[in-house]
């Protein structure tokens, strides 16, 4: 008797445990189970890394309360992704955001390695125009000139591509340039077909080596080696330095800090970080210290969830005291933003160019279980003029911006504005 | 008495005794106790100076050191922390003067709290000179750390923020600091965990103390520790960047 009844409990329960599988079956196809996952994954990353405990000031439970029959409820992928922006917008606060993978994928492109063409470009006018060129690159010994246009490479058009990001709002000028030349990468020693537009508006073709990138190898903990360059030169009387990242410490700092002593008398001293996506954030302080006398200044503020940190400059025992310009652009981000910013604010230097990229904070890109991009910031800065950085960039003093026709005719309308103001400083 | 009668008495004397509020022995007592289990007076009285090396890992970045601290009577102190892909971290403590150097920000001298925590912290055999270093020193309770019953005491310092350090009940040792550290960029709230304790030259020091801070954690674990070295004269020396500084200040006083 008593073993039957067991059995009869052991079967109930089989039949209750069926039930409840076929019933999670039928609620939960894959697709609904990765829309679940992602939103979960999105709420949960919010809740345990955004820099505020309570993120924008909401209650976090209740929005996971609000929003999570949405999810169930949603009939396809495109609706589950704007139920999970709807939910991101409650923050109010820029830089969270997710990109559907197609699009993520757009970014990314297919090239893979690390080879590089040596073809810097910027998207001017919905087109990939080349604006440097890495001395020695194989585009340089190709005769690839500044003011070309790139229509294509290995056969297919970069326009489409162009056309599509544009026209996303979450998508910016940083990806729009990582989307380009991520299409002008490769594996090193293998060679692509790029199709460009020249100076009389002719179609050439190039079929280029793909090289190391310009610079050295610098590794920093678990970041996957990169190649940087610093380079420091003088235009006249004025110090320039210009370096793609703020990373491999030791040498972009000790450079740095050469070029300034080595031009302590000098007219003025111009920073160009175009094109510089940023990296170790204390590096913005160890550079303003050779550029701002007093104690105590500040180039802003960082505020995580355990701690506020401020951006405190130490100046150095001897300090350049003369005229300061910054050059900037729309791929100019994060520590970029911080030294350009703060520096602004402070009224120690003049900020030439285009807007920054607005992306300032310590922000990360994952995958979600769908595919998506997912994007978080996980601190907030505000620069020392009371203004967040995120989403609203540094806006030049003097707006200048590169055209195809300058480039052609060989001029840097960027670096020639912040020439010309400090000649007339003197 | 049956077995069952014995039982019942230990019982009935376990809960009784729980029962009891027992006294919390006074901060002076656990602290004057952790120079006795770590090796008592005398021993850290023979102590004139110590080198010691070691280990630095930042696990979640991926950054990886090696240190080396010099440091003696009175309050000396010279540690560099050579960092791959950072490079040389260097700080010190020379006649008052607590300094810092690393290749990120550059060459500063500390004030206010944070030098005052710097002298705190480079005062030699400073787990003897706690009296000179506290103003006031309180039990405040007990807490289990790490499976641990530790007695709490709140230590408050002369100048800057209060610590918290919880003291094993049963060993005596020192397992946990809560502070707020000081630095240019700020105060930091953060927990320093102590164990694996060694003895070197008759002192019992943690060979692995584990920092938590915003968020981040890492690790120094101690190596060796060598006690009155012939350390060269110059070893606190300042480096030539921090004397151009001191000299710029005092150009402009």
């Amino acid at each position: 008797m008593n073993a039957d009844k067991r059995g009869s409990k052991r079967i109930g329960l089989s039949v209750c445990g069926l039930v409840a599988v076929v019933l999670y079956g039928q609620a939960a196809s894959p697709e609904k189970q990765r829309q679940i996952a992602s939103f979960e994954k999105v709420w949960t990353t919010i809740r345990d890394k955004h820099w505020q405990k309570k993120p924008g000031g909401l209650d976090w439970l209740a929005i996971h309360a609000e929003f999570y029959p949405r999810i169930e409820a949603a009939k396809s992928d495109e609706e589950a992704l704007a139920v999970m922006r709807e939910m991101l917008g409650r923050l109010k606060q820029t830089h969270f955001g997710i990109f559907p993978a197609a699009v993520y994928n757009d970014v990314e492109g297919e090239g893979g390695g690390d080879g590089s063409t040596g073809i810097e470009t910027r998207v001017l006018e919905g087109k990939a125009v080349v604006t440097d060129l890495d001395p020695g690159s194989a585009a340089e010994k190709a005769g690839v000139k500044r003011g070309w246009v790139v229509e294509s490479v290995n056969g297919k058009p970069l326009a489409p591509v162009i056309e599509k990001l544009k026209s996303d709002p979450e998508i910016h000028e940083l990806a729009l340039e990582r989307a380009v030349r991520s299409r002008l990468m490769g594996l090193t020693g293998n060679a692509i077909k790029v199709v460009f537009l020249d100076g009389a508006k002719a179609q050439v073709t190039r079929d280029l080596m793909l090289g190391q990138e310009r610079g050295q190898t610098a590794r920093f903990g678990n970041l996957p080696p990169m190649r940087v360059f610093f380079e420091s030169k003088k235009f006249g009387n004025t110090g320039y330095v210009r370096f793609n990242m703020f990373l491999d410490l030791v040498r972009v700092m000790n450079g740095f800090g050469s070029a300034v002593e080595n031009c302590m008398h000098c007219d003025g001293f111009i920073i160009d970080l175009r094109g510089n996506p940023g990296g170790i954030g204390g590096m913005a302080m160890g550079m303003a210290g050779w550029l701002v006398d007093k104690p105590d200044e500040r180039l802003g503020t960082m505020y995580m969830r355990d701690a506020t940190l401020n951006f405190v400059i130490t100046p150095r025992a001897e300090v350049f005291t003369g005229p300061v310009a910054v050059l900037m652009d729309g791929s100019s981000a994060s520590t970029s933003e911080i030294l350009a910013g703060g520096l602004k604010d402070l009224g120690r230097a003049r900020v030439f160019g285009t807007k920054s990229a607005a992306a300032a904070l310590p922000s990360i890109f994952e995958r979600l279980p769908n595919g998506d991009g997912f994007q978080y910031a996980t601190a907030n800065y505000i620069s020392e003029g009371g203004k967040a950085l995120e989403g609203l960039g540094v806006t030049p003093d003097v707006e200048v911006k590169l055209t195809r026709e300058g480039l052609l005719a060989g001029h840097d309308a960027v670096l020639d504005a912040a020439l010309e103001w400090i000649r007339k400083k003197k | 008495m049956t077995r069952r009668t014995i039982v019942a008495a230990v019982l009935g004397l376990a809960s009784f005794a729980f029962g009891q509020d027992e006294p919390l022995p006074k901060a002076e007592a656990i602290l004057d106790r952790y120079v006795e289990v770590t090796g008592g007076k005398a021993a850290y009285e023979k102590r004139k100076n110590e080198v010691a090396t070691g280990t630095f890992e930042f696990a979640a970045q991926g950054l990886k050191g090696a240190l080396t601290r010099y440091s003696a009577e009175p309050a000396e102190e010279y540690l560099v922390t050579d960092i791959e892909g950072v490079g040389k971290i260097e700080q010190g403590m020379h006649n008052g003067v607590a300094w810092d150097k690393n290749p990120m920000i550059g060459p500063r001298i500390k004030t206010g709290a944070e030098k005052m925590q710097a002298v705190r912290e480079s005062t030699f055999n400073s787990s003897l000179h706690w009296r000179d270093l506290y103003a006031k020193v309180e039990t405040a309770g007990t807490e289990t750390i790490d499976g641990d019953l530790c007695y709490k005491v709140v230590l408050t310092p002369k100048e800057g923020n209060p610590e918290t350090t919880y003291y094993s009940k049963k060993s005596g040792l020192a397992v946990k600091t809560m502070m707020v550290a000081v630095n240019q960029m700020g105060e930091v709230p953060s927990e320093v965990f102590a164990s694996d304790f060694k003895s070197f030259s008759g002192i019992m020091e943690p060979t692995k103390l584990i920092y938590k801070a915003a968020g981040q954690e890492f690790t120094l674990t101690i190596m060796d520790v060598k006690t009155n070295q012939p350390i060269p004269a110059d070893r606190f020396e300042p480096p030539a960047e921090i004397k151009a500084l001191m000299n710029k200040a005092a150009d402009k006083k």
